[in-house]
């Protein structure tokens, strides 16, 4: 645990200090610890622009993307102990498909002068999507089939596929915009703010917190839904709450960044292998490691690589590979 | 401590699974449910454990109906093993009979040393301790059976309803865990409620069997009024010699082969 978080602020740190102008990090810590104790004087003899660089471009984009891969992370971790499967991701129910979707909309409408459209549309469409799939898989009369996992699943599979088609066909109407819509997809972490860490944080805190709250009836619900109601958990309400808890957590992510993949399924699962199937362990864990891993991705892409590739195509093509390792050694183990 | 069934019924959409049950169970006696396949033991035991409501009727609890109770306190009155004993993650077999303490541990709180206390012995009498640091879905069958027992003595309650709790294990594990049922019973004046397929164990280890049959409830009382070659033919439709058997000290069942 304090490994995992001495291990994400050193590679804070080196992320900083990487990019198209490098800064030592020694100047990074004295300008951090600088702003932080309000001694102003420690930072007048260091460079204006390394200020102009830290503050402006990748401090903002750093901590952003980290929180996404936290939030992702956790969601991912919620989505697996919900729907008893270890191969569920945030994106199980269909809440990527409506937030993008919802962001095609907004692009093709040309509501993207308006800065926040294209997020808040996507937020929007996440959010419906999931409330629909929630409404088909719910059934009032019968309480044990009701929000099944595999009621959930389908309901999700069948809300996605017809999205999907939406969004092809939103794409064929779209003519010039089509390449926008397609860069938005792939995600991104370029050019975010402020604006954008401090909605992720919002979110995460709280989710976090939730998910904590409720990690020990997570982990009861893996008996079965008759064994964890005679244990004392209320089944329907707790799958509701983290429900809506891992949803909100890949809906915020997918309006900041685009829609990444692997990482709620890669980091939950591998961190399984390490700390075992407890959630009050899982998830905290999970959440240094998801931005860890997503911090890492992006700052390959951003400072490492002579192109920026889109991140989302970056965690896919390593994480795959990776998570197609794991699964085989893990299978025959 | 006394658990009344008053009217009940229960139907699936318009299958009726529970007919006009009326029972009463008091602590400090061993119950059997026998019936055939499908003929609503299972539903039974749901209905009481509150995980089903019923159609009509109630249920209480010392005179308290159980669907007023939260989960949290059925949970602390009434354990349940189900029939379904699969666990989706890894779990060790001490984590999964820490769970049955759940009812009494606040949240982002440790186990006390009580808990601690109670689960090494559940799994010392069960005799799982041995396999404590095992990963559940790595043991047969009769042993996860175990580690879902010891869970629910540890849940600690006044009230257990077993399904078929003894279905994977040996015969030598079957008699264990039906002695320290019973000696809870007689002991710690507990409520046993099992539901059984083995007709003889039924009958030489509870104090009453109740019979169902399509809903319905066909005898209930003691297993020398339950058990006579006419309840059996009527409600499992095969033929069978039923006498009192001395050894064990209680009706037993033998089917002739055709």
């Amino acid at each position: 645990m304090i490994l995992f978080s001495l291990f994400l602020v050193l590679m804070i740190l080196i992320s900083l200090s990487m990019g198209y102008i490098s800064i030592p990090i020694m100047d990074i810590i004295t300008i951090l610890y600088g702003k932080i104790s309000g001694n102003l004087q420690i930072i007048e003899n260091t460079r204006e622009v390394y200020l102009a660089v830290i503050f402006d471009v990748r401090l903002p984009r750093i901590l952003t993307c980290a929180g996404v891969g936290a939030a992702l992370a956790v969601s991912g971790g919620l989505f697996q102990g919900i729907l008893l499967n270890p191969l569920a991701d945030p994106y199980t129910l269909g809440v990527s498909a409506g937030a993008a979707f919802g962001a095609c909309i907004a692009i093709l409408l040309n509501l993207s002068a308006a800065f926040v459209s294209v997020p808040a549309f996507a937020f929007t469409g996440a959010c419906t999507t999931l409330f629909v799939v929630i409404f088909l898989s719910y059934s009032s009369k019968n309480p044990m089939s009701g929000l099944s996992s595999n009621n959930l699943i389908l309901s999700g599979i069948i809300v996605a596929a017809i999205l999907s088609a939406g969004i092809s066909f939103l794409k064929f109407i779209a003519n010039e915009q089509v390449s926008v819509i397609i860069f938005w997809l792939m995600g991104s972490f370029a050019s975010k703010t402020w604006l954008d860490f401090i909605a992720v944080m919002i979110f995460l805190i709280i989710g976090f917190f939730i998910s904590m709250f409720y990690a020990r009836d997570l982990n009861l619900i893996s008996l079965g839904a008759k064994s964890a109601t005679s244990l004392g958990v209320n089944l329907k309400r707790v799958t509701i709450i983290l429900l809506v808890t891992g949803s909100m957590l890949a809906a915020i992510c997918v309006s900041v960044s685009g829609i990444i993949g692997f990482v709620g399924l890669l980091v939950p699962h591998t961190v399984r292998f390490i700390t075992g199937p407890d959630n009050r362990k899982l998830i905290p864990l999970s959440m240094l490691a998801g931005a860890f891993l997503l911090l890492f991705a992006d700052t390959i892409t951003r400072a490492v690589l002579p192109h920026e590739i889109p991140i989302g195509v970056l965690t896919a093509l390593t994480g795959g590979p990776v998570f197609c390792w794991i699964f085989k050694k893990s299978k025959f183990k | 401590m006394k658990l009344n069934l008053h009217d009940i019924s229960f139907a699936y959409h318009l299958d009726i699974i529970i007919k006009d049950i009326n029972c009463s169970f008091v602590s400090g006696n061993f119950y059997s449910i026998i019936g055939p396949n499908g003929s609503g033991k299972t539903t039974l035991l749901d209905l009481i454990s509150g995980f089903l409501a019923p159609c009509t009727g109630k249920i209480d609890i010392d005179q308290k109906p159980v669907l007023s109770l939260s989960t949290k306190e059925i949970a602390k009155k009434i354990a349940l093993v189900s029939q379904d004993y699969t666990i989706n993650f890894p779990f060790t077999v001490k984590e999964v009979v820490m769970m049955g303490r759940h009812p009494y541990i606040p949240r982002f709180s440790q186990p006390s040393g009580n808990d601690m206390e109670k689960v090494n012995k559940m799994m010392e009498v069960t005799g799982i301790r041995h396999l404590q640091d095992r990963k559940i879905n790595e043991l047969s069958g009769g042993e996860r059976q175990r580690c879902v027992f010891a869970r629910a003595l540890c849940q600690d309650t006044q009230v257990l309803l077993l399904d078929e709790a003894f279905s994977n294990m040996d015969i030598n594990h079957t008699l264990q865990m039906l002695s320290i049922v019973k000696q809870s019973v007689k002991e710690k004046n507990k409520l046993v409620i099992s539901v059984f397929h083995d007709l003889n164990l039924a009958s030489s280890w509870s104090d009453a069997l109740l019979m169902l049959k399509e809903g319905e409830i066909k005898a209930f009382g003691n297993s020398q009024d339950v058990l006579t070659q006419q309840t059996i033919k009527d409600v499992f439709n095969v033929t069978s010699i039923v006498e009192f058997n001395k050894y064990v000290q209680a009706k037993q069942v033998y089917y002739p082969s055709i």
